[in-house]
C-alpha cells in the first residue's frame, strides 16, 4: 500500500529524519493560516498515490499568500495522473545546495533489502542506475542483522561524499532502513534528500509502500486502507475480498487465481476487450462469488461474463451456487459462461446450469473463449 | 524418481485441525501421499483423516520420522513454525499459505540458508510428483504421469497447462508451484537445475507472469547450463504498468523491466520456445519433443 507523502513523513518523523515545516490542508482558507504559521515562501504539493508530481506541475512555489491561495485552489481543483486531489500540503521552501537520493527496496529476486545510495538526486533511482552508474552505490542487507552505520558511512564515500557530508547523511541512511524495519516497507525512499545552503540535510519527498499482507501489525498507524483506492470498484473488491482492476471493454471476467486471470485476459484481448480483471485467490465461498458477480455487473455495458475457476484449494461447486444466486436474484440476462475443473466438477457444472450458465467443459481457457465470442456472435 | 518429492517421503501436515488442512489431508491421502503426521499446537492428541496430530514438529519426527512438511498455517504463525521445522532438519518445506508479510519471508530465508532444507512457496499450490504423490493443494486429475517437468509461478496457470498438455498425452513427472510473492523461498532456476539432472525429466515447461526477474534469472540459466528444451508462456502481455494484478508480485513498474515483453524475449534469446497462449504450449512441447 502506498503512503501519501505527508503519512511517510509522519513515519520519518518517528524514526528521526527531519523534513522541511510542514502541514496538510484541504481549503485555500486553511492553507494561508498554515503558510502564515511556517513562513512565506512556501511549496505547495498535491497529495497523491503517484510519482512525477513535478513534471505533472502538481508542486508549486508561492511567494505571497495570495499565491497561497490560488495555488491551493488550483491544485484542489485538479486532478494528477487521473487522481483527484484532495489534499495539499504545504511545505516551508528550503534554499537547496545539493540534492541526493537515499532509497532502501527489495531484491525479490535474492529475497533480501537492498539500500541504494546517489549523490545525484531529483530523478528517479533507475534513470540514475542508467546515466550516471557511479553515482550509485547499492548493497544487500542481512535482514536479521540490519544496516549499520559503518556501513552506510563506507556507501556514502563510495559515491564520493566527503568529511562532513558523511556522517548526517549515513545516519539519515540508518534512520530511512529502520523506517523501512519497523514498518514493513516493500519501498522507503527520500527522493530528493536536500542539502541546503546553511549545510542542514532534509527530506524533500518521501515514497512510502507499506506490504498489504503486514498491515496487520501496523493497525496503530490508522491508516485508511480502502479509502484510497480511487475507482470505487476497485474499492469494493478490496472489502470484499478480491483484487478488481477496472479495465476499459465489455467482457467481466472472474478467476480463481492471478496467473490465469491474466492468462484469460490475454486471450479475451484477441477478438473482445476485458471489461475487468479479477481474481479470487483461495478463499471462494458462495458468498464470495455472489459478490464478485454483483462487483462485476457494475461496469455498465456489459456484454458477458466469464468464469475461470480450478478447484484445487477452492470449493467451486460452493462458489457456483453463489454465481446461481446471484443470477435469480437479479435476471442476469447476458451470456455467462463458466470453465471450471479440478475437486467436484461434476457437481459445480450441474448446478451452473441449473441456473442458465453455459458451462464449458473443455479444458482450455482459449476454447471456452471462442465459444464466448460464438454466442455473442449469433446473439448480435 | 522425478524431484523432490515421491511415494516413499514421509510427510507431516502442519496445520492439519483445520477447515483446509484436514479436506486437503483427504485429497493428498488418496492420492497416494505417505502422510505420517500432523501438527498443530494445542492439538496433540487429535487424530485427523487416520493422522496422528502432535503439538511439536519434534514429536512427529521423534515418534513417525516425518521427512517433509506442508504449511496449512496462517499467516502470523508461518515464521515461527518455519524456524522449529527447520530447527529439527525436515528436509522439504511446502508452503501453502497466502498473504505472509513479506520480511517474514525475507527472515525465514535467511535463516534457511545455512542448512539444507528446501522451502517451496509461498502462496504455493504445492508439488506433485505425479502418479505417486503430492504436498499441496492441486487437483490430482489436472495431472497425467510422463516425463515433463513443470515450473510455475501461478496456481491455478499450473492447472491450465498440466491439463491441456496430458489430454494431448503429454505427462508429467514433477510440478512445482514456486509461489506468487514478491519474494520466494525457491527460485526458477535452482529447479531448472533439479529437473535439468532428473533422468525422468525430458523437457521443463516454465509457466510465468509479469513482475520480478524470475524469468529473466531462468533464461541466463538455461543459456549457460540447460541441455534440456524449455517451453514457456509468460501471463500478463495485457497488464497496464503500476496495476497490481493480484499476485503481489505481478506488478509492472515504471522502469520497463519485468514486463511480459521483456521476460519472451529473454526467454527466446536463450533458446526457449514461447507460447502466445496456454494452450499452445502443447504445440510447442511437441516440436521440440520429436525435433531433438
Amino acid at each position: 500500500m502506498r503512503l501519501y507523502e505527508f503519512e511517510a513523513n509522519g513515519l520519518f518523523a518517528r524514526k528521526g529524519i527531519p523534513v522541511p515545516r510542514n502541514a496538510v490542508v484541504t481549503s485555500p482558507q486553511e492553507a494561508r493560516e498554515k503558510a502564515e504559521e511556517i513562513g512565506l515562501p512556501v511549496m505547495l504539493k498535491a497529495q497523491v498515490l503517484t510519482g512525477g508530481r513535478g513534471l505533472a506541475g502538481a508542486v508549486q512555489a508561492a511567494e505571497s499568500l495570495d499565491q497561497v491561495d490560488r495555488g491551493t485552489e488550483s491544485l484542489l481543483a485538479s486532478s494528477v495522473r487521473g487522481l483527484p486531489v484532495q489534499q495539499v500540503m504545504v511545505a516551508q521552501k528550503v534554499d537547496v545546495a545539493k540534492e541526493l537520493y537515499l532509497g532502501v527496496t527489495i531484491d525479490g529476486y535474492r529475497g533480501t533489502p537492498v539500500v541504494i545510495v546517489s549523490s545525484e538526486g531529483g530523478v528517479s533511482v533507475n534513470q540514475l542506475v542508467m546515466e550516471q552508474p557511479k553515482s550509485v552505490a547499492m548493497r544487500p542487507v542481512s535482514i536479521s542483522k540490519g544496516l549499520h552505520l559503518a556501513e552506510a558511512r563506507e556507501m556514502c564515500r563510495e559515491v564520493g561524499m566527503k568529511g562532513h557530508e558523511v556522517t548526517p547523511v549515513a545516519s539519515m541512511l540508518t534512520a530511512l532502513y529502520r523506517v523501512f524495519e519497523s514498518y514493513d516497507c516493500l519501498v522507503a525512499e527520500i527522493n530528493p534528500l536536500a542539502r541546503t545552503t546553511q549545510g542542514k540535510y532534509l527530506g524533500l519527498d518521501a515514497k512510502v509502500e507499506i506490504d498489504d499482507s503486514s498491515l496487520y501489525r501496523h493497525t496503530d498507524l490508522n491508516l485508511d486502507v480502502e479509502g484510497r483506492i480511487d475507482n470505487p470498484r476497485e474499492r469494493k473488491g478490496r472489502e470484499i475480498g478480491v483484487t478488481y482492476v477496472e479495465l476499459d471493454g465489455d467482457i467481466g471476467l472472474i478467476a480463481s487465481g492471478a496467473g490465469l486471470g491474466m492468462a484469460s485476459m490475454d486471450i479475451i484481448k484477441q477478438k473482445m476487450r476485458p471489461a475487468n480483471f479479477l481474481e479470487t485467490g483461495g478463499g471462494i465461498t458462495a458468498e464470495l462469488l455472489y459478490n464478485a458477480m454483483d462487483l462485476v455487473m457494475q461496469k455498465e455495458g456489459l456484454r458477458a461474463v466469464f468464469i475461470n475457476i480450478y478447484g484445487g484449494i477452492n470449493p467451486i461447486h460452493e462458489g457456483a451456487k453463489g454465481v446461481g444466486k446471484y443470477i435469480k436474484e437479479h435476471n442476469v440476462s447476458i451470456p455467462v459462461v463458466a470453465k471450471a475443473l479440478g475437486n467436484r466438477q461434476e457437481e459445480t457444472w450441474e448446478i451452473f446450469r441449473e441456473h442458465g450458465v453455459h458451462v464449458v467443459t473443455d479444458i482450455s481457457t482459449e476454447k471456452a473463449i471462442e465459444y464466448l465470442a460464438g454466442l455473442l456472435e449469433a446473439t448480435a | 524418481m522425478s524431484i523432490l518429492l515421491n511415494r516413499e517421503t514421509k510427510a507431516l501436515i502442519q496445520g492439519i485441525t483445520g477447515r483446509v488442512g484436514q479436506s486437503q489431508t483427504r485429497w493428498m491421502l488418496e492420492y497416494g501421499t505417505n502422510i505420517v503426521a500432523g501438527v498443530t499446537p494445542g492439538k496433540g492428541g487429535w487424530v485427523v483423516e487416520g493422522i496422528p496430530v502432535y503439538d511439536t514438529v519434534a514429536e512427529a519426527v521423534a515418534e513417525q520420522g516425518a521427512e517433509a512438511s506442508v504449511f496449512f498455517v496462517p499467516p502470523q504463525g508461518v515464521k515461527e513454525a518455519a524456524i522449529q521445522t527447520i530447527d529439527v532438519g525436515i528436509k522439504l518445506i511446502v508452503v501453502i499459505t497466502e498473504h505472509i508479510p513479506v520480511h517474514d519471508v525475507m527472515e525465514i530465508r535467511e535463516y534457511a540458508t545455512d542448512s539444507d532444507v528446501q522451502i517451496v512457496g509461498p502462496t504455493s499450490p504445492g508439488i506433485i510428483t505425479v502418479g505417486e504423490a503430492k504436498l499441496g493443494i492441486m487437483p490430482g486429475n489436472m495431472f497425467k504421469p510422463g516425463r515433463i517437468g513443470l515450473i510455475s509461478r501461478s496456481g491455478t496457470l499450473t492447472y491450465e497447462v498440466s491439463v491441456n498438455l496430458a489430454t494431448a498425452g503429454f505427462g508429467q513427472s514433477t510440478a512445482v508451484g514456486i509461489g506468487a510473492d514478491p519474494v520466494v523461498f525457491t527460485n526458477v532456476t535452482e529447479l531448472l537445475r533439479l529437473f535439468e539432472e532428473d533422468p525422468d525429466t525430458d523437457l521443463v515447461v516454465l509457466v510465468g507472469e509479469v513482475g520480478g526477474m524470475q524469468e529473466e534469472e531462468a533464461a541466463e540459466y538455461i543459456k549457460k547450463s540447460m541441455t534440456k528444451p524449455v517451453v514457456a508462456y509468460i501471463a500478463g502481455l495485457n497488464v497496464p504498468q503500476e496495476k497490481r494484478m493480484g499476485h503481489a508480485g505481478a506488478i509492472i513498474q515504471g522502469d520497463g523491466r519485468g514486463t511480459a515483453q521483456s521476460k519472451v524475449s529473454a526467454l527466446q534469446e536463450a533458446g526457449a520456445e514461447v507460447a502466445q497462449f496456454p494452450a499452445e504450449v502443447v504445440r510447442l512441447v511437441q516440436k521440440r519433443l520429436t525435433s531433438s
